[in-house]
């Protein structure tokens, strides 16, 4: 249903959703950077309110109001209409509530992690910003809206990522995310611009109906489509552009769950999933998508085998199950891939949410450092870690279980058997990560000597300094994710059938053709678990990996199958030494040497003619008036 | 009955010869410009010779506009002129194109 | 032959005769005073064609204000003349091509016009008529003119403002 009528109470919900966090922006950066109490009151407000308005919406949708699509004329040019406004449909609908959920989650928490922070204002102005593009994205009905908040969203990430920008490799890895999702926006623009050129709007329903479908040919299609699933991949961190994510980690870790896990790098997915019928539309589009997810979710499952890093074990956690994702929506379950987004984003937020508070217990990234500190002795989030890292294993009650068991479902329908074979060892890997970390945690090196033990009664007496409101701002959006957590994924057969009624059926069809699909998966993460517990958690295990023995393969995965190192030397021949240089010849020989020698001629025919300027005046006027006395003659003849 | 017409434009002819001859042929500036004035002289004379023989006052008022582009033009001639001298001492065409180039 | 051409020819041989010493004079201000007489015969033979305020005008603008202001700047100058040849050498040939390419012209057009031999007949333009009719036909002309001369007198002041540099002594006494 499209509506022009402004006053619609679901459009107002949405205005009110996307339009006070850019006003809390503005107003924070103009009028209280010094003001740090202000300044959250009115992010966390306005973060409410949008919370709220969500909510409104999911509720009065859920209950059986149709899609509402308001739109009004932005620009015009000839028959290319573009329009601006806000779609309120099952998906955007979701996404927003997951959005401001998280939004809101992480900012309360924020309060206790950025507490001495000292741009604490500035940090909250960010979140708003990021909040209003985020929501405004969701809700744009038309490619090119969505592409500008895409855009915002990018700089919103930028900022938050060198937000620390005195670190300078903070302010690189800024620079990085920017530079790859830039990358892909190109592609996705150019995508845009086929579509735009071919059909002349951009509108997301239209795109979506089977008439336009149609009306392009496979072709076309199949290279919009490509191109567009290059923005994804840039903005989800997929294969050929995956090294800017866990760079990005160099952000505060309130800014890594919210942005890097749970919401903005979803927005890729997403898009896939807001233009699910038209790549559906393109079975060739699909399998090179596939095909993407699967690399990143394989390649980054082994980098994870063996980081240290608490947060680059989740950064590349993420991209793994955002490969996953489109994994899912590739193979044509929307409803998987959609629900595991759902669900990731409270997981992850989670599982970010408690490194937070180890990473601000004690100071450090490194999980064995960690470990040997005593964050066993951190009980609240270590109980959280473990849930969350459950459902991330998918363990059976959490609900990661639910979403993963339906993407493996969706892969097991398809017809070449190497997709559901990869799927499982993801799976299986994505387990045996999750507990080698809590493994690691909880179980400090035996090998560890009198020393480290100092460290840790150190690092206790040193980590007492937080106050108790603090640690509780930041305990309360802990238990809400893991509430969610544990519950979400029995609401799964109502949020398919919100998001797509017709969509049920086949679930529950394919459900009772591979009736052993679930078993598989437990065992897949069971056993996953079980290797991680023989490797890190049994008594007297050595604590090194079966990845880690090898030193060949310990390196690869480390450093991240020499992906950096390929782009750098791309980069230096390819791009520096090839194009860039052939870009500087022409600049210097070409453009700069004809202009050169014109402005050279310039001055040459300058000089022979102020010579003639400086001879003899007189002579001048002497051959003037020969020549006015021989056209005098000629006249005089001609008449 | 004065005198044929021709032979005031033969005058006229005559003089504006030997004010062309003076600006063209004399290294000075100031002959220069008295050349000019000699020359402007001489289309004034033409033209009132014209406006007698046609009995029309035409003639005679660009006579005085002749006059007036005269001064003007000998006023800003001769301020050149002294400008010329205040920068480079002398108002010899050949010095000068010596000390200009 | 009537009074009237007799005095055109006596005033015009000595126009032509005074203009050709003042164009050959080294001396500037004997160049100025030749000139005077010229300008002097210019303005009788003005009269005699019939334009006698014109002929006022041309001795009070030509004989008195222009040679006046020559005078003025030759003293100002204070120039010596030069002793070098009033024509150099190597011009003679252009000089003596373009007075026969001239005299040339000029005979051609004296033989094609018909109305070469056309007597001019007495009449005089009194400056009252005359006055009349230059501001009811050619005001606007008049105007630009009035608004020429302020500009000149503008554009002299500003060329005539001292730069602020001496003249090169070196070179000054040369002409």
């Amino acid at each position: 249903m499209t509506t022009t009528a402004f006053t619609h109470p679901s459009v107002l919900a949405a205005v009110l959703t996307a339009l006070p966090p850019f006003l809390a922006f503005v107003l924070i950066m103009l009028f209280l950077q010094r003001h740090r109490v202000l300044a959250a009151a009115l992010a966390i407000g306005t973060s409410g309110l949008s919370l709220c308005t969500a909510v409104y919406l999911l509720v009065r949708h859920g209950s059986g109001v149709p899609a509402v699509q308001y739109q009004a004329e932005w620009l015009v040019s000839g028959n290319i209409k573009i329009s601006a406004g806000a779609v309120l449909d099952p998906t955007s609908i979701f996404m927003l509530c997951v959005v401001t959920v998280i939004c809101f989650l992480v900012q309360v928490y924020s309060l206790g992690y950025m507490a001495k922070d000292p741009g604490f204002s500035r940090y909250y102005a960010y979140m708003a910003f990021f909040e209003g593009a985020m929501t405004a994205l969701v809700l744009s009905p038309s490619l090119l809206q969505l592409y500008v908040f895409w855009e915002l969203v990018g700089l919103a990430s930028y900022l938050l990522i060198g937000f620390w920008y005195e670190k300078f490799s903070a302010s690189e890895a800024g620079k990085k995310a920017f530079v790859m999702t830039r990358l892909g926006d190109v592609a996705f623009l150019l995508g845009m611009l086929v579509l735009l050129s071919h059909l002349g709007n951009l509108d997301i329903n239209e795109l979506n109906s089977a008439g336009v479908i149609n009306a392009l040919s496979p072709g076309v299609l199949t290279m919009s489509v490509l191109l567009i699933f290059g923005g994804i991949i840039g903005k989800s961190a997929q294969f050929p552009l995956l090294t800017w994510l866990p760079d990005a980690m160099e952000g505060p870790t309130p800014v890594s769950a919210l942005l890097h896990s749970a919401t903005m790098v979803a927005a890729g997915v997403f898009l896939f999933a807001r233009l699910f019928p038209l790549f559906s539309a393109s079975s060739t589009a699909m399998s090179v998508c596939l095909a993407i997810g699967t690399i990143s979710m394989l390649l980054t499952s082994t980098m994870a085998m063996v980081s240290r890093d608490i947060k680059k074990v989740w950064a590349y956690s993420t991209i793994s199950q955002l490969g996953f994702m489109i994994m899912g929506l590739a193979a044509g379950g929307f409803v998987a891939g959609t629900f595991h987004l759902t669900t990731h984003a409270g997981f992850k937020a989670l599982l970010f949410l408690c490194s937070g508070v180890f990473i601000h217990h004690y100071n450090t990234n490194d999980i064995f450092e960690m470990s040997r500190m005593g964050a066993k002795s951190l009980k609240i989030p270590m109980f959280f870690i473990i849930i969350a890292a459950a459902a991330l294993a998918g363990i059976p009650p959490f609900s990661g279980f639910f979403s993963k068991e339906l993407i493996l479902m969706q892969l097991s329908g398809l017809d070449n058997p190497l997709w559901l074979a990869a799927g499982v060892i993801g799976a299986i890997l994505t387990s045996y990560y999750s507990f080698r970390l809590i493994f690691i945690l909880l179980r400090p090196g035996a090998n560890m000597g009198a020393a480290d033990r100092s460290i840790r009664t150190n690092s206790n007496t040193h980590g007492h300094h937080h106050d108790s409101r603090s640690e509780w701002l930041m305990g309360l959006p802990l238990l809400f994710l893991a509430l969610v957590t544990v519950s979400i994924g029995f609401f799964q057969d109502q949020f398919s059938h919100l998001l797509s009624p017709e969509a049920t059926a086949d679930a529950a069809h394919a459900a009772e053709h591979i009736s052993w699909l679930p078993f598989l998966a437990v065992g897949l993460c069971v056993s996953g678990a079980l290797w991680a517990w023989v490797e890190y958690g049994r008594r007297g295990s050595a604590q090194i990996g079966i990845a880690e023995r090898l030193p060949v393969i310990r390196a690869l995965f480390a450093e991240r199958w020499y992906m950096d190192k390929i782009y750098r030397w791309l980069l230096d021949h390819v791009i520096y030494g090839g194009v860039s240089r052939a870009c500087a010849t022409n600049d210097k020989k070409v453009i700069d040497g004809s202009l050169d020698s014109f402005a050279r001629g310039a001055v040459d025919s300058g000089k022979i003619l102020s010579k003639l300027h400086m001879t003899n005046i007189q002579a001048k006027l002497m051959s003037a008036f020969v020549i006015i006395l021989l056209l005098a003659l000629y006249s005089f003849f001609e008449a | 009955m004065i005198v044929p017409y021709g032979h005031v434009i033969v005058l006229a002819g005559i003089i504006f010869l030997l004010g062309l001859l003076c600006a063209v042929t004399r290294r000075n500036l100031i002959m220069i410009v008295l050349g000019i004035e000699i020359m402007l002289n001489a289309g004034a004379l033409a033209f009132i010779g014209a406006s007698l023989r046609w009995q029309q006052m035409g003639g005679q008022a660009v006579a005085l506009f002749i006059l007036a582009i005269a001064a003007a033009e000998v006023s800003i001639g001769l301020a050149l002129i002294v400008s010329v001298y205040r920068k480079y001492g002398t108002i010899h065409v050949d010095i000068l194109e010596k000390s200009t180039r | 032959m009537t009074i009237h051409s007799i005095i055109f020819y006596l005033l015009s041989s000595v126009v032509i005769v005074s203009t050709g010493i003042a164009v050959t004079r080294r001396d500037l201000v004997h160049a100025v005073v030749y000139l005077i007489f010229t300008f002097f015969g210019t303005a009788m033979i003005f009269y005699l064609l019939g334009a006698p305020l014109l002929a006022a005008l041309e001795v009070i603008i030509y004989a008195g204000a222009i040679m006046v202001l020559f005078l003025f700047i030759i003293m100002m100058i204070r120039t010596e003349p030069s002793t070098a040849p009033l024509i150099p050498p190597g011009q003679w040939w252009p000089v003596i091509g373009f007075c026969l390419l001239y005299i040339t012209a000029g005979f051609l057009f004296m033989y094609q016009e018909p109305d070469f031999w056309v007597f001019l007949t007495p009449a005089m333009a009194t400056p009252g008529a005359f006055g009349r009719f230059l501001f009811q036909t050619h005001w606007l002309s008049i105007e630009i003119i009035s608004l020429l001369l302020l500009i000149a007198v503008i554009g002299a002041l500003v060329l005539g403002k001292p730069a602020g540099k001496k003249p090169n002594k070196t070179n000054g006494n040369r002409i």
